[in-house]
């Protein structure tokens, strides 16, 4: 008998066993009286897009931006005191932009993980890193985790554009954290 | 001998390798306990030892991964405790434990190998010394590129998102030329004892070298190692580290005309970088944050050091390649560098230390 060739993952054993899938928080009916968190992960635009998505929801839905805060560091998961600050703080979340390699991934681990702590979330991705996004969706054991995705680039925008992305995104934003939720 | 060799069944185990999807696009040595127990026995390790984490992708590295990784790149089994070396000087690296391995900037490694290590084991010091053509050099980067993408899942496509990636990644490691170099092995800078093997490593963001052998001015032959560290490329934070890997000839015409190491980055730290207004031209005058954005194009005289010290955690220099010519390599870093060497450790041969392991 030959020998064996050997697994360099370290993961042989872990294909046969799948992740329990993703239980989406539960969402409201509607927006008005909401408290809303925005968490920005660092990127260029990312604080202004989120602030810009903010007023709209304030001016149109009646909620209030209760939570803004950045991400310590823009690849590693949100650290879990974030994440109970803005389950203090907030009914929903919004956050991104994933518009780097790690960041989108990130990000949407980030969404998965208040999905869990009972927030739903709008994670916002460029749409060139969707496919790195979804990757960490299925590592997370949340295939088909759905994020919302914006036209790439986001960093080279100005202020103007950057307002007009918010504008198109904010129904986006509206029916992922709202019943039913659109995945 | 080679009759009794089998190449079918060598083929048959290379392609269930690829359809694995574990090769980076080359043949693998496919990995059996037996050859890798001959790597932990030179390494003198445990198996199970963790190495390395990446929590927010679930994946950890122990000894055990790394050597079936280190086989599969085509190591020896000696050339084992210098891939842990390299892996933990790599550890050492802010971003490594981040996002640099997922990096659109595509970094490659730097390793760069000191002491005795070096000739016992082959490595090049000399002609070529960036590749290919030599074993250790071409293998122990290569473990180190099969261990991110194995042990820690991280596919070009997938979660590692280069846009183009550097040349020379997971190629990178020369040894230093300590025989031609006019000043002490970068080991013994970083506060290692003479005649230690140790392994140095950083991520690079590029290279890109300086042909210059037609001055005898070591002052004309700093200012154009200048104008490259202080391009603006690669530059958009405040500052951005660099490093050089002098060849012998340029490293013995500085060290002829007086400079050692710390002269060399104290002149090159002062006049590395680019004018308000060269920095201007291309959009990167004004500091916003971390990052360097546009700016109100105001023209202006001062002068902008790329280096944010002149310590040498941000300007590496080496000394490798052949005495053939005046041509040398400046890289710039991808993030900070640890500044630091990791000693080679092996069994002793002779009979177990204290903890079982002797530097080499």
């Amino acid at each position: 008998m030959p020998n064996a060739i050997l697994d360099p993952t370290g993961r042989a054993h872990v294909a046969a066993a799948p992740l329990p899938g993703l239980v989406l928080a539960p969402r409201p009916p509607g927006l008005a009286g909401v408290r809303i968190g925005l968490l920005n992960n660092t990127k260029h635009n990312a604080a202004l897009l989120l602030a810009e998505i903010g007023n709209l929801l304030a001016a149109e839905h009646s909620v209030s931006v209760t939570i803004a805060e950045t991400k310590p560091n823009f690849a590693a998961p949100a650290p879990a005191d974030l994440v109970q600050r803005f389950r203090r703080e907030c009914d929903v979340v919004i956050t991104g932009v994933g518009d780097c390699g790690s960041c989108s991934a990130s990000a949407v681990a980030d969404g998965i993980v208040f999905e869990q702590a009972g927030l739903p979330a709008a994670v916002i991705c460029s749409d060139a890193f969707a496919v790195t996004a979804s990757a960490m969706a299925e590592l997370r054991g949340a295939p088909g985790y759905q994020y919302l995705v914006t036209e790439h680039p986001v960093a080279v925008l100005d202020a103007e554009q950057v307002r007009e992305r918010a504008k198109r995104l904010v129904s986006e934003v509206v029916s992922m954290v709202t019943e039913p939720a659109g995945r | 001998m080679t009759s009794l060799l089998d190449p079918d069944a060598a083929q048959a185990a290379i392609e269930h390798c690829y359809e694995q999807g574990w090769s980076d696009g080359l043949p693998l040595v496919p990995a059996t306990q037996p050859l890798v127990d001959k790597f932990l026995v030179a390494a003198g390790r445990s198996p199970d030892e963790v190495i390395g984490r990446l929590p927010q992708l679930d994946r950890v590295v122990t000894v055990q991964l790394a050597a079936i990784n280190a086989v599969m790149a085509g190591c020896r089994p000696e050339y084992f405790p210098v891939v842990l070396a390299a892996w933990e000087a790599l550890m050492r690296e802010r971003t490594t434990a981040g996002g640099g391995w997922q990096s659109t900037s595509g970094p490659a490694p730097l390793i760069v190998v000191n002491g005795p290590v070096r000739t016992e084991l082959g490595f090049n010091a000399s002609g070529g010394v960036f590749g290919p053509g030599f074993r250790p050099n071409a293998t122990v980067p290569r473990a180190i590129g099969l261990i991110v993408r194995n042990a820690y899942g991280i596919h070009p496509h997938e979660l590692e998102q280069a846009t183009q990636g550097l040349p020379g990644r997971w190629s990178i490691c020369l040894a230093e030329n300590e025989e031609e170099s006019p000043w002490p092995p970068l080991a013994s800078e970083l506060g290692l004892p003479d005649g230690v093997s140790a392994v140095s490593a950083t991520l690079l963001r590029t290279c890109e070298f300086v042909d210059n052998r037609h001055t005898s001015s070591a002052e004309q032959l700093l200012s154009d190692f200048a104008d490259t560290v202080g391009r603006s490329g690669s530059w958009i934070f405040e500052h951005a580290s660099a490093g050089v890997v002098f060849c012998p000839e340029h490293a013995q015409q500085l060290a002829g005309a007086g400079f050692d190491r710390a002269q060399v980055r104290a002149w090159l730290t002062e006049r590395s970088g680019r004018s308000t207004a060269e920095l201007a031209r291309a959009g990167k005058d004004r500091l916003e944050g971390r990052l360097r954005l546009p700016g109100d194009g105001e023209p202006g005289a001062q002068f902008h050091r790329v280096l944010p010290s002149d310590e040498p955690k941000n300007l590496l220099i080496a000394v490798a390649g052949a005495r053939n010519a005046g041509i040398s390599m400046v890289v710039r870093l991808f993030a900070d560098w640890s500044g630091t060497a990791v000693p080679v450790t092996r069994p002793d041969a002779a009979g177990p230390t204290a903890d079982n392991k002797v530097e080499i």
